[in-house]
C-alpha cells in the first residue's frame, strides 16, 4: 500500500506546487455562484424550479465533479503520448496497484476541487443532516469513478490518435453537460433533447445530488434508479479501465 | 512592401494552425453550438425574457471571444516550444511579428465568429442581414484587441503553461460574467454595486453583444457612436497586448530567454 501512495504523491505534487489550478477552481466557483448564478435566478421565473441559484449552485459542483473525473482519464493518455505511461508499467508494482493508484489520485484533487464548492454549496442550501451530507460526497465519488472509467475506457482511441482522443472527449464532454440535467430539471426539457439527457451519466448524477440536498422530488428523476445507473455505470467503467491496463503491454505509445 | 509580405506569411501561418487544431475546434463548435441549440432554449421555457433571442447574438460573442483568446496559447505554444526563435530570424522586425501574431488572432476569430453568425441567421430571424456585415470590421477591431489580452496573459506566464491556462480561464470568466452576455443591463443593475455596473457597460463583450441584438435581429438602425463605442473600448486592449508581447520578445531577443 506504500508503494500506491507514493506513487499517488508522486502525481499529485505537481499539482500542488503551486495549488495554480485548485485556487482557480475555487475562484471561479465562487464568482459564478455570487455573479452568475444570483443575476440569472432573478430571471428565472418557472415557478417549479423555486430558487435557481441552488439548483445553479449543485449543477456547478457536478460540473466540477465531472471535469476532474474526466481530467483523470485524459492524465492516463498524456501520461502514454508523453511516454511516463511505459516507465509506470515498468515499476515493481501490479497492475492492479497502478489502476489503485490512478484512481486514487483522480480521487484525491476530485476532494481538494470540490473542498470549498461544496462547503459553499451547503451552505447555501442550509438546513441540512451529516447523513445528507456524506450521502452526496458518496454519490459525487460514485459519478466520479464513473466518468473517470469512461474516460479511461475511451482511452483505446488514443492509441490510434491522441489528437482523436482529445477532440472527441472535449466535444464529448459539452455535449454531455449541455444534454443533461446540471443546468435545468427533467421536466423542462423539450422531448427530443430529454431523451438524449436519459443517457448522460450527469442527469442521474445530479438528480440524485439535488434529492439527497432535499430539493423537491417531483421535479428529479426517480432517486433509487438514478443510483443503480450510477453504481452500474462506476462498477462497468472502473472494470473496462482495469481490463485496459492489465493489457497494457511495457513500451505502449499513444500516437 | 516585403516586411509585410512575411508579415503576411506569419499570419496566414498562424490563422491556418487555429483552425487545423481539431481538439480546439471539437471544443469550440460543441460548447458554442450547444450554447445555442440546447441552453437558449431550454433556458427560454424558464424564464418570461424571450432568452433564445437575447442569448443566440451573445453565443456569436462567446465564439469570438474563446476564438480570440487561443491566440495567447499560440503565442505560449510558439515561446516554449521554440518557433518563435525561427520567427525571430525570418526577415521581418519584432514589431512586424507582433502585429502578425494580433492579426492572425482577429482573423481566425471573426472567421469562426461569421460561422457561428450564419448559424444564428438560420435559427433566428435576423431583419437586417445588412447590419451583420457592416458589424463585421467592428468585430475584427473587437477580436484583435481581445486578442491583445490573450498575448498579454501568454507575455506575463511566458514559460508557466498552467499559469497562462489558469489566468485565461479567471480572464474568461471575469468577462463574460461582468457582461451583458448572458443577461440585460436591467437585472444587472439591481443587483451589482454602481461601479460593478459601469465596467459592465464598458466591458466591449458588452457592447458587441448588444450591437449584434440591436442592429443585426432587432432591425434598429445603426449609430454611428454605439460602432465608435466598441472601437473605444477594443483598441486599448490591443494596444497593451502589443506592448505586452512586444516586450516579451525583446526580453528574449536579449537574454535568449524568458
Amino acid at each position: 500500500m506504500s508503494n500506491v501512495i507514493r506513487l499517488v504523491w508522486f502525481d499529485l505534487k505537481p499539482e500542488l506546487r503551486p495549488p495554480i489550478w485548485i485556487i482557480m477552481e475555487w475562484t471561479v466557483f465562487l464568482v459564478q455562484v455570487s455573479v452568475y448564478g444570483a443575476i440569472i435566478s432573478q430571471l428565472v421565473t418557472n415557478p417549479i424550479i423555486g430558487d435557481y441559484s441552488q439548483f445553479f449552485a449543485v449543477g456547478l459542483v457536478i460540473m466540477i465533479t465531472f471535469d476532474m473525473a474526466s481530467h483523470t482519464g485524459r492524465h492516463f493518455v498524456e501520461h502514454a503520448h508523453e511516454g511516463r505511461l511505459p516507465y509506470l508499467l515498468s515499476l515493481p508494482i501490479s497492475r492492479s496497484k497502478l489502476f489503485l493508484a490512478i484512481a486514487l489520485q483522480g480521487g484525491a484533487e476530485l476532494a481538494l476541487m470540490l473542498a470549498v464548492p461544496l462547503t459553499v454549496t451547503l451552505v447555501i442550501i442550509g438546513n441540512l443532516s451529516w447523513v445528507s451530507v456524506v450521502a452526496c460526497v458518496l454519490a459525487l465519488f460514485f459519478l466520479g469513478f464513473g466518468v473517470a472509467g469512461l474516460m479511461l475506457g475511451l482511452s483505446f482511441i488514443a492509441f490510434k490518435s491522441s489528437d482523436l482522443y482529445t477532440a472527441f472527449v472535449t466535444g464529448l464532454s459539452a455535449v454531455i453537460i449541455r444534454f443533461s440535467t446540471v443546468l435545468y430539471p427533467f421536466i423542462i426539457l423539450p422531448p427530443q433533447y430529454a431523451s438524449a439527457a436519459a443517457f448522460s451519466p450527469l442527469t442521474y448524477g445530479s438528480d440524485l445530488v439535488r434529492f439527497i440536498l432535499g430539493f423537491d422530488p417531483s421535479i428529479l428523476l426517480n432517486p433509487y434508479f438514478a443510483a443503480a445507473i450510477l453504481a452500474a455505470l462506476a462498477a462497468s467503467t472502473l472494470g473496462l479501465g482495469l481490463f485496459l491496463v492489465q493489457r497494457l503491454v511495457e513500451g505502449v505509445k499513444s500516437a | 512592401m516585403s516586411e509585410i509580405r512575411v508579415i503576411l506569411a506569419i499570419a496566414r501561418n498562424d490563422f491556418s494552425y487555429f483552425f487545423r487544431t481539431k481538439w480546439l475546434m471539437a471544443i469550440l463548435l460543441s460548447l458554442n453550438l450547444s450554447d445555442m441549440l440546447v441552453v437558449a432554449l431550454v433556458y427560454k421555457n424558464m424564464m418570461t425574457i424571450d432568452y433564445f433571442f437575447y442569448f443566440v447574438p451573445a453565443v456569436i460573442v462567446m465564439g469570438l471571444f474563446a476564438a480570440s483568446l487561443d491566440t495567447g496559447r499560440r503565442i505560449w505554444l510558439a515561446l516554449r516550444e521554440g518557433v518563435i526563435q525561427y520567427e525571430l530570424s525570418l526577415p521581418v522586425s519584432t514589431h512586424g511579428l507582433v502585429i502578425a501574431y494580433l492579426l492572425a488572432g482577429g482573423a481566425a476569430a471573426l472567421v469562426y465568429a461569421s460561422s457561428l453568425m450564419a448559424i444564428a441567421l438560420i435559427v433566428l430571424p435576423a431583419h437586417a442581414i445588412w447590419s451583420a456585415v457592416m458589424l463585421l470590421p467592428f468585430l475584427f477591431v473587437l477580436a484583435m484587441g481581445l486578442a491583445g489580452i490573450a498575448a498579454t496573459l501568454a507575455a506575463v506566464a511566458s514559460t508557466h503553461g498552467e499559469f497562462f491556462f489558469a489566468f485565461q480561464n479567471v480572464v474568461q470568466v471575469a468577462l463574460l460574467t461582468l457582461s451583458t452576455v448572458y443577461y440585460p443591463m436591467e437585472v444587472i443593475q439591481d443587483y451589482l454595486p454602481p461601479a460593478l455596473t459601469a465596467v459592465v457597460a464598458a466591458n466591449p463583450l458588452s457592447l458587441a453583444a448588444e450591437a449584434l441584438r440591436q442592429y443585426t435581429f432587432a432591425g434598429a438602425p445603426i449609430e454611428p457612436t454605439f460602432l465608435l463605442k466598441i472601437l473605444l473600448a477594443s483598441i486599448p486592449f490591443t494596444i497593451v497586448g502589443a506592448f505586452a508581447y512586444y516586450g516579451a520578445l525583446r526580453k528574449f531577443q536579449v537574454q535568449g530567454k524568458l
